[in-house]
């Protein structure tokens, strides 16, 4: 297990469109454990394999619920919007209002490759549409209405209160 | 992704700044609003709103969290303390805000800040408050006046009885109450560069509202502006935020051409920039403080409004300045104060106040009253003014002062209107109380030093 390292918007590898994962193998395994913790370590809540410089099309997700790993997500369904401020961690200290379904349904492989649906609202709807953004080599600055801004100061720091 | 700003958890990382850390409220909110700057002012708003109109009501709401929770709130964790009274706050004072949102949000925020254990706490308080809260008895005012006036209100105990007992019941409650209403801004004309009229017109342009203060000609009540500092006749250095009982500060010092006048405690400069202005470019006046961050500030306040006849230096008032000594015509005290005359604009200064710190900040006043007084040339004037009320920090201090120094009080109502005239200000001071006086909380003393033969007799 280790951190990787993020690849910052502008590395080619963030727009190319990802393979999709036929076995699981342990290098496959270690990535899947290496991306929850850069996720975390980097206080996000969603990353994907090509932010990490790996094109296959693998993403976590962790909206404060527990980690999700899909593998070769497809998203079925979406319904609804909300628009609202996004970020992304290959882009830091930036953010942009985007609108994106309040609900989505979307189906996956888990890391031992077996199949699931899942269903999400609000946040899980958002991070699940945005990280399969990433596998298909789209930022969410193609989606942001109006201007970037910029979102300094790290909240994270003060998250680790003790219970 | 990136994590999404969380309003609700802004706010209560505010909130536990202020009451845990002993961070003051206007500070924190002022920094929290500047960082995220870019969040939508419904967002913005919605922050400023919770974390206020929490403190605002901090001792009313632990009560009722206290009619439904078995754990008294001082034996919570604070952050879990927290989380209920601004929920709480919502569920009683914000209509627009549901109920289920409010829970929902309470327990989810539990979760994030590692307080999984405590997730049915929460919920269980929040909603039985929300299911109740137009059942909670609050105590009876014939039965408890002291205690309901506390709840209502939100005061300490100490804080009413000592009011009570100087100000009597009727205007005790005036004063609790009037902490709750919301007011315009005061702010004083700067006549040496534009007229009133021209200022009045300059702030009808841009939709604001302009009432005539009942106190002073040049004081003017602003309201319905988003920003001051959009405000173009602000801008143009035309208006100056400050108090009436500020302003009236520099009325009752009546300072005459040519005099030099010496403000020991400065920061934020209004009133040494309104005794400037009374000078009309003549005389001098020295505005000092001890905190650099604040004289520079005032600095940049002086050259905003072009004023050449004062100047912004760091000095603290505790040390004598031996340059100074018999100098100054004038020398303003307006001396570092419990600042219980302002709990409306500072609603956290209530609960920080105690019996033992005011005792302390006493100590304080009066270190710096006997070193500044020698700045007063014999027949010179030493004005003394606290925003606080009592008679602690106020009568007392005067009567310390008087007991130990060469000086008289002096008359003030030719410095005032009329309708502020009274007993007390024949007598040489005045004492303002928010709600009763239409002004915050304010005393001012004008004192005069002997001539020497006058000692001498």
């Amino acid at each position: 297990m280790a951190i990787r390292q993020i690849r910052i918007m502008g590395d080619d590898r963030l727009e190319k469109v990802c393979k999709p994962v036929k076995e699981i193998t342990p290098r496959t395994r270690e990535l899947i454990l290496d991306m929850l913790d850069t996720m975390y370590e980097a206080g996000g809540v969603g990353l994907a394999a090509p932010q990490v410089g790996i094109l296959k099309r693998i993403v976590v997700i962790d909206v404060g619920e527990g980690p999700i790993v899909m593998i070769n997500p497809e998203i079925l369904e979406t319904s609804g919007e909300q628009t609202g401020q996004e970020g992304c961690l290959s882009l830091p200290g930036q953010a942009g209002i985007v609108t994106r379904p309040n609900y989505v349904k979307v189906k996956a492989f888990n890391e031992n490759m077996e199949e699931y649906e899942l269903e999400g609202e609000e946040l899980l709807a958002r991070a699940v549409c945005h990280e399969c953004d990433h596998l298909d080599g789209i930022m969410y600055v193609r989606h942001v209405e109006g201007d970037l801004f910029d979102v300094t100061g790290d909240e994270d720091a003060e998250d680790a209160e003790e219970s | 992704m990136t994590k999404p700003v969380n309003i609700r958890e802004i706010a209560l990382g505010v909130l536990q700044e202020i009451t845990e850390e002993e961070a003051y409220s206007h500070v924190v909110i002022r920094e929290v609003l500047e960082k995220y700057q870019y969040l939508e002012k419904r967002d913005r708003a919605f922050i400023t709103r919770v974390v206020e109109g929490t403190l605002e009501h901090m001792i009313q709401l632990d009560y009722i969290i206290e009619q439904f929770s078995n754990v008294p709130v001082y034996n919570m964790k604070p952050l879990i303390r927290n989380l209920l009274r601004m929920s709480v706050y919502q569920l009683k004072y914000m209509d627009s805000v549901p109920d289920s949102a409010v829970c929902n949000e309470a327990v989810r925020l539990a979760q994030k800040r590692g307080f999984y254990n405590l997730k049915g706490f929460v919920n269980g308080v929040l909603r039985n408050t929300a299911r109740r809260l137009n059942q909670v008895r609050y105590p009876d005012q014939q039965q408890e006046p002291l205690h309901y006036l506390s709840v209502k209100y939100s005061f300490p105990i100490w804080m009413l009885s000592k009011w009570v007992s100087q100000f009597g019941y009727e205007t005790t409650e005036k004063i609790c109450r009037d902490s709750h209403m919301s007011k315009g801004t005061v702010v004083r004309c700067n006549l040496s560069r534009a007229s009133k009229e021209e200022i009045i017109a300059e702030l009808e342009a841009q939709n604001i509202t302009v009432k005539q203060h009942p106190y002073l000609d040049y004081a003017l009540e602003i309201s319905d502006y988003n920003y001051m500092k959009a405000v173009s006749a602000f801008r143009k250095g035309w208006i100056q935020v400050q108090d009436i009982s500020s302003m009236l500060v520099a009325e009752i010092a009546a300072p005459n051409w040519g005099d030099y006048c010496i403000d020991v405690c400065a920061a934020p400069g209004g009133k040494s920039l309104h005794i400037a202005d009374k000078l009309s470019g003549s005389g001098y006046v020295e505005a000092r403080d001890v905190s650099e961050y604040k004289v520079q500030l005032m600095q940049e306040n002086i050259e905003r409004t072009g004023a050449i006849n004062i100047r912004a230096m760091v000095m603290d008032a505790t040390v004598r300045d031996e340059s100074s000594v018999r100098k100054a015509d004038i020398v303003l005290a307006d001396v570092p104060c419990s600042g219980l005359g302002v709990i409306g604009k500072k609603q956290d200064i209530k609960y920080k106040m105690s019996e033992k710190q005011q005792q302390d900040i006493i100590r304080l006043q009066r270190r710096i009253l006997a070193v500044v007084q020698e700045y007063v040339r014999p027949g010179g004037v030493l004005i003394f003014s606290t925003c606080t009320i009592g008679a602690d920090e106020n009568q007392f201090n005067i009567k310390w002062f008087l007991e130990n120094f060469p000086f008289r009080l002096e008359n003030i109502d030719p410095y005032i209107c009329e309708e502020l005239h009274s007993k007390t200000t024949q007598g040489g001071y005045i004492q303002l109380l928010p709600g009763v006086h239409h002004s915050d909380g304010f005393f001012i003393a004008r004192l005069r030093r002997l001539e020497e033969p006058d000692i001498m007799r």
